[in-house]
């Protein structure tokens, strides 16, 4: 019983820090365009719009966190097999693993945009300097609650796989729910600021992303602000509830049925979030309506 | 038009000559393992083919809309089709891999069930953020139908957009492929882990508990490798964007189930060498 209630309340621990995690990768990912909104950013100098918005995207959003992730966790793992505290032993891990991604966001950045030259885009210091470092402390506690929880699913739940492996799978896993949720807010929804509410963004307009704020140009800073709102914690939600639904159908029901309990579990969890899902879209139908009156071919 | 009326698009048309070369590797693979290891080593590696080609099945039921998703340009989850399955598979490798003591049909299920169960959430919240964050709803650009719900699909595309948002279809479709992919990639980690238990005393002449992290991480490191490989390949074959199981790239999977069992068993092949030569 009293493993039982241990394993819950790690359980518990865990998925609040996914939650942190996911909301603090997307607010990184948005603010250095990392997501697949970074097309747009690349494109719009093409289209004769220049602008000021950081882009770092030379991977994406899953395998570079996957790489800072296990990055994170195989320097703790080595910090802790010399005996450091394992605190202590995270930390220092994670603060390198943002090293390399202070680094890869700085090159990432000059080459982007330098590609741009002959389109008139120039390479802003000022962006590279404030915008980076902002990113750094994001991917710190991204990748800090990440490889903290996958410590407590391998120390305190007994997970075979060691703590590097686990870091890489939570960490593309996190960048994967992570740009799942939150990219569509950001691309949507903040770069397509001056498009209709409501609607996708017409294939016409690709390219022409806001680039002017409430007082002179708009930077990344401005985008991290806006998706922090409602993509970041969206995306935390969603990397929350994956991790703390897979861990606690297994802590609780894994003994029932010899491992069938943990199934028949997650059966019924897959299929409450399928009823949530269609619901939605019901919902969606009928409140919002159609664009267009639907023709006689379209519903036949 | 229907899922089974649609025609291939461009690229889809299947090449007999390549399948068959394909097979021909395959059946080589699969002969220098039974030379090498008959007995042991051929069923890890038969196993490893079945997990390679569930991943590379299962990545095509995955709606992913890439860039034009994002912009709500076009339906589908805005990611990459290689690593929204990844992320999938390996939440479900965690799962199976955790219930690896309890049995090879438990823990497949399991970790086929982890990656339902992460894709089944993502999914949910890709429709919440669509519907009360950016007041859209889902709309299908590859069929006028919803085959599963019935609902009609064009009226509700915006203009000068592909559709956007996740139809019940695109849903069902995302949790299948999880399914598939956390299963494939399970099954790759316990193959490979009972090879490794079962030779690496000998190799290491040291006991099984012993060897337990080194065959526990090396089956784990090469299942999330061939898990990437797979993904990638389909990725490949889908050539950017797939709706789902109702999308005409979809009719493409005979080609990346032909590449995955290939590649899986390649990779397969330099897995079990490392332990039995």
């Amino acid at each position: 019983m009293e493993s039982i209630v241990f394993g819950i309340g790690i359980t518990a621990l865990t998925g609040a820090l996914a939650t942190v995690a996911g909301a603090a990768e997307d607010t990184e990912s948005n603010i250095g365009s990392q997501g697949d909104p970074n097309s747009q950013v690349q494109l719009a100098p093409q289209m004769g719009y220049l602008h000021r918005i950081f882009n770092k995207a030379i991977a994406g959003e899953p395998p570079a966190y996957g790489l800072w992730c296990a990055l994170g966790a195989g320097l703790a793992w080595a910090f802790m097999a010399m005996q450091l505290n394992a605190v202590l032993a995270i930390v220092l891990g994670c603060v390198l693993a943002v090293f390399v991604q202070g680094v890869y966001s700085t090159t990432a950045y000059l080459g982007r945009t330098a590609s741009l030259k002959k389109f008139g885009q120039p390479v802003f210091v000022d962006i590279l300097k404030s915008m980076t470092t902002v990113t750094m402390a994001h991917a710190f506690i991204a990748i800090f609650c990440t490889v903290t929880l996958c410590y407590l699913m391998n120390a305190a739940l007994g997970h075979p796989f060691p703590l590097p492996l686990l870091g890489l799978l939570w960490g593309i896993a996190l960048g994967a729910a992570g740009s799942a949720v939150g990219n569509p807010y950001y691309g949507k929804e903040r770069q397509y600021q001056n498009q209709k509410f409501g609607a996708g963004v017409p294939i016409a307009q690709s390219g022409n992303i806001v680039r002017y704020a409430e007082a002179g140009e708009r930077n990344s800073l401005d985008n991290g602000f806006f998706t922090a709102k409602l993509g970041g914690p969206a995306s935390g939600v969603c990397f929350g509830l994956i991790v703390f639904l897979e861990l606690w159908r297994t802590i609780l029901f894994e003994k029932i049925g010899a491992g069938w309990g943990a199934i028949i579990v997650g059966i019924l969890i897959i299929l409450i979030f399928t009823i949530i899902d269609r619901s939605i879209e019901v919902w969606a139908r009928k409140t919002y309506g159609p664009y267009a009156v639907p023709t006689k071919e379209a519903s036949s | 038009m229907t899922a089974v009326a649609a025609k291939p698009a461009a690229g889809g048309a299947m090449n007999p000559t390549a399948m068959v070369v394909g097979l021909v590797l395959l059946v080589i693979i699969l002969g220098i393992c039974w030379k090498v290891s008959p007995g042991l080593g051929l069923m890890a590696l038969i196993g490893m083919v079945v997990g390679g080609v569930l991943i590379g099945f299962g990545t095509h039921f995955v709606p992913v809309g890439g860039a034009p998703a994002a912009m709500g340009q076009a339906p589908g989850i805005a990611t990459g089709v290689a690593m929204l399955a990844a992320g999938a598979g390996l939440a479900g490798l965690f799962g199976g891999a955790w219930a690896a003591e309890q049995g090879l049909v438990v823990a497949v299920v399991t970790g086929a069930i982890g990656g339902g169960l992460m894709m089944a959430i993502t999914c949910m919240m890709v429709n919440f953020i669509y519907v009360f964050g950016m007041g859209i709803p889902a709309a299908s650009g590859k069929v006028k139908v919803d085959p599963i719900t019935g609902d009609t699909q064009p009226e509700f595309k915006s203009q000068g957009t592909e559709g956007h948002g996740l139809p019940f279809v695109s849903f069902v479709g995302g949790v299948i492929g999880g399914i598939l992919a956390g299963g494939g990639g399970t099954l790759i980690y316990l193959m490979l882990l009972d090879l490794y238990k079962a030779t690496l005393p000998t190799l290491m002449k040291a006991t099984e508990a012993q060897i337990m992290p080194v065959a526990i991480s090396a089956a784990g490191i090469f299942a999330v490798g061939m898990f990437l490989v797979n993904a990638v390949l389909t990725a490949y074959n889908i050539t950017g964007t797939i709706e789902g199981p109702h999308d005409p790239k979809f009719k493409r999977w005979p080609r990346a189930v032909v590449a995955s069992a290939v590649a899986s068993a390649l990779c397969g092949l330099a897995a079990i060498l490392i332990v039995v030569v």
